[in-house]
């Protein structure tokens, strides 16, 4: 899992994740690795979820962690306008470093309705990227499987 | 025409033919086999000329070895000399060249190989100096002699527990859990997240300390009970998690696994997507290094024997002492009945049970058996055969003189240097007694009754004043005792009876005068004669006592001797009086 410091990466699976490690290997490793099970076309497909530490001006992504990803996903903060922006640029990064690899986009934080700084034009961009991208609500919930789901499929059938 | 064109007979022929023929011949034969004879001239010259041949091998050389090797180790064998020889003379030639080849490789091989040595001799040594001394690692060295192994090795035999508790098979690429095997018994947790972990922690070191290419974590201790080795190849890694003190060899085996595992199943490793069914295979090579080494279980020397040998220590310890308390016990008492007076003993020994004491006893010495509580010892296994003699010790024969002189209360015998005191004091004829007795004593050569007083002899002087201080007052003109001194009479009459008593068993012979007095008045003659009544008088009373009449004499001094100067009446009442005197 991918994206800016602090856009919901972690909070947003935790509940549909199995865990042994603490959310403070994040600052401290850089990563934590959970495991998640996804029935893709009656297919189990077992994911090891390494969720890497948020990229900021302090932390950019090892190189070696990306490493023999087969997917990922990237979270997006819809309330902060910058993330989305600094999204683009890592998944452009990511591309270099490990090639075209399938991900999902996620939208984060949809429940905050008043907040949301994406607008129509933004997910037209998306759209034209071929991005594929699903809205999601770390606290309500919603949209989390799903993502894993298509993710899933995208890496089945790339 | 039909004739086959066979070369030296054909030439033979057309030699011995027309040359026309010859030539026409030639010319077919030409003709036909022109084509085939250029490629054959051509072949020819390739043929001979070792350009082309080497040419054309050099095109088929490699693909036939690999053939060849592919099929059997002919070609290896073959070539073994031809190579052995190149590199004798690629060395002898150009030196560098070899050794910048094998350089790169045999540094770390030599590092490796020199650290892991150390470790073990320090390993070694270590365990060395620890059991050197001790009882442990005598028995050890001991066991190191007979079975020809060094030292320290039969230290580690002995100390190394140790027990591989799961190997992972790691994909570096990937960070995949390839193969995961464990030990029985052995928690664990997910090994897909632990050895993705595992591997996020590598990259995460190695991007921390831009280690070099051939560095990287390969081990992980945990407190002094466990540790993690990793070995990493060239698309796999091996880390196995060892509770205990791994030998160093263990490391070796790790590592000599992964290289066959990487031998054997490279392709595989190399495509690896997460489908662990394809190295299966490779689990048997994992399961053996899934070692563990437990100190050999030391018999358990049952309890019941270390009580049964503990309590039978305790009691002969305690029968040691008992007889030994004994023993002292036995050796006291003889010691004392030895230095007990009137008592010698000439031997003691204890026979089946029995203490058998022989010697001599005064009667009067204490009873032997007596002293047997002092030393708390019971009589029951005492025979004392003691036959009786005379002590001339100085306590028998006090105690025997004092019965002999049946000594009373009062008296108090004591020898001191050969020399029998005797002192207190007791009456008249026992003492005579006793110095009639010890005349004929024979074991006492002196005594001294100095300090023994006389009783009789005391109360007879005491008597003898007392009596001598009487005095009876008279009635004036009278021989008539004034009234109120029937008392005095009364003692008196008691002191001269005891007095008279005492002299006869002292043997003195006594008299009593009776001397009568009489005051100044009147004429002389008066009062010699008022005196001599008074004397009288008393005598009287005394006879009428009952009293011998043989010990009294009377006589009157009128008033010669006068008591008080007569200035008042009542000094001539006191002069008109009687006073005993004692003679004897």
């Amino acid at each position: 899992m991918l994206g800016v410091y602090n856009v919901g990466k972690t909070s947003l699976v935790r509940s549909f994740v199995y865990s042994i490690f603490d959310d403070r290997y994040l600052s401290t490793v850089g990563v934590k690795i959970d495991k998640k099970l996804v029935e893709i076309e009656d297919q189990p497909m077992e994911f090891l979820l390494w969720d890497i530490a948020g990229e900021d001006d302090h932390f950019s992504v090892p190189p070696s962690y990306l490493r023999g990803t087969s997917g990922y996903l990237l979270v997006i903060d819809g309330t902060r306008k910058a993330t989305f922006e600094r999204a683009l640029d890592l998944q452009q990064r990511t591309e270099e470093a490990i090639g075209p690899i399938p991900f999902i986009a996620v939208l984060n934080k949809v429940d905050l309705t008043d907040q949301w700084e994406l607008g129509p034009k933004d997910l037209a961009e998306l759209e034209k990227m071929n991005w594929t991208f699903i809205k999601t609500s770390a606290k309500l919930g919603t949209g989390v499987e799903e993502a894993f789901y298509k993710l899933g499929q995208k890496i089945l059938h790339p | 025409m039909t004739k086959p064109p066979t070369g030296s007979a054909s030439d033979k022929l057309s030699d011995e033919q027309e040359p026309q023929e010859v030539f026409e011949i030639e010319e077919l034969r030409q003709l036909i086999t022109g084509p085939e004879r250029i490629q054959i001239d051509q072949l020819r010259e390739r043929l001979d000329n070792p350009k082309h041949r080497i040419h054309d091998l050099s095109q088929i050389l490699p693909e036939a070895i690999v053939l060849r090797t592919s099929q059997d180790e002919k070609i290896a064998k073959a070539i073994a000399p031809t190579v052995e020889k190149a590199i004798e003379s690629s060395i002898k030639t150009n030196r560098k060249v070899l050794v910048d080849v094998l350089f790169p490789v045999m540094g770390p091989a030599i590092r490796k190989a020199v650290t892991s040595t150390i470790h073990g001799m320090i390993e070694s040594f270590d365990k060395t100096l620890e059991y050197s001394l001790s009882l442990q690692g005598l028995k050890w060295r001991w066991e190191a002699l007979r079975t020809k192994k060094p030292f320290g090795e039969i230290v580690l035999l002995h100390t190394l527990l140790y027990q591989v508790e799961q190997i992972f098979l790691i994909h570096r690429k990937s960070s995949l859990v390839i193969q995961h095997v464990m030990s029985k018994d052995i928690k664990i947790q997910d090994p897909d997240l632990v050895a993705s972990m595992l591997s996020a922690i590598r990259d995460f070191v190695q991007d921390s300390f831009k280690l070099e290419k051939d560095e990287s974590l390969d081990t992980l201790r945990m407190g002094s009970d466990r540790t993690i080795w990793i070995e990493q190849g060239a698309h796999a890694l091996l880390a196995a998690v060892i509770r205990g003190t791994p030998p160093s060899d263990l490391r070796l085996m790790l590592r000599e696994t992964l290289d066959t595992i990487q031998l054997g199943h490279g392709e595989a490793l190399e495509v690896f997507d997460g489908d662990t069914t394809l190295l299966e295979a490779a689990r048997p090579d994992l399961e053996d290094c899934l070692q563990a080494r437990y100190n050999p279980k030391q018999k358990k020397t049952f309890p019941l024997f270390w009580v049964l040998f503990g309590t039978g220590i305790a009691l002969i310890g305690i029968l040691c002492f008992f007889s030994f308390q004994g023993h002292r016990r036995w050796m006291h008492y003889l010691e004392r009945l030895k230095g007990e007076p009137g008592i010698q003993i000439t031997s003691g020994e204890k026979r089946s049970g029995l203490y058998h004491i022989y010697g001599f006893r005064d009667p009067l010495a204490s009873d032997p058996v007596d002293l047997l509580k002092k030393d708390k010892l019971k009589s029951d296994k005492f025979l004392f055969n003691l036959e009786s003699y005379t002590s001339t010790h100085p306590q028998v024969v006090l105690k025997r003189i004092g019965k002999i002189l049946e000594s009373p209360e009062t008296v108090n015998l004591e020898v001191k240097d050969d020399v029998l005191n005797i002192s207190g004091s007791a009456s008249h004829p026992w003492i005579t007694k006793m110095r009639e007795a010890l005349k004929t004593v024979p074991w006492i050569s002196k005594y001294n009754d100095r300090d023994l007083a006389d009783q009789d002899q005391n109360n007879f002087d005491i008597l003898r004043e007392k009596i001598g201080k009487r005095f009876f007052l008279f009635e004036f003109r009278s021989a008539e005792i004034l009234i109120g001194q029937e008392s005095e009479l009364q003692a008196f009459m008691e002191d001269l009876k005891s007095f008279l008593n005492l002299a006869k068993g002292l043997e003195k012979i006594v008299q009593i005068d009776i001397i009568g007095h009489a005051d100044s008045l009147g004429t002389e003659n008066a009062n010699l004669i008022i005196s001599q009544e008074r004397a009288n008088k008393i005598l009287s009373i005394i006879l009428k006592e009952g009293f011998d009449a043989k010990s009294f004499r009377t006589s009157g001094l009128g008033s010669r001797e006068l008591f008080r100067e007569e200035k008042t009446n009542q000094d001539r009442e006191l002069n008109r009086r009687v006073t005993i005197r004692v003679i004897g």
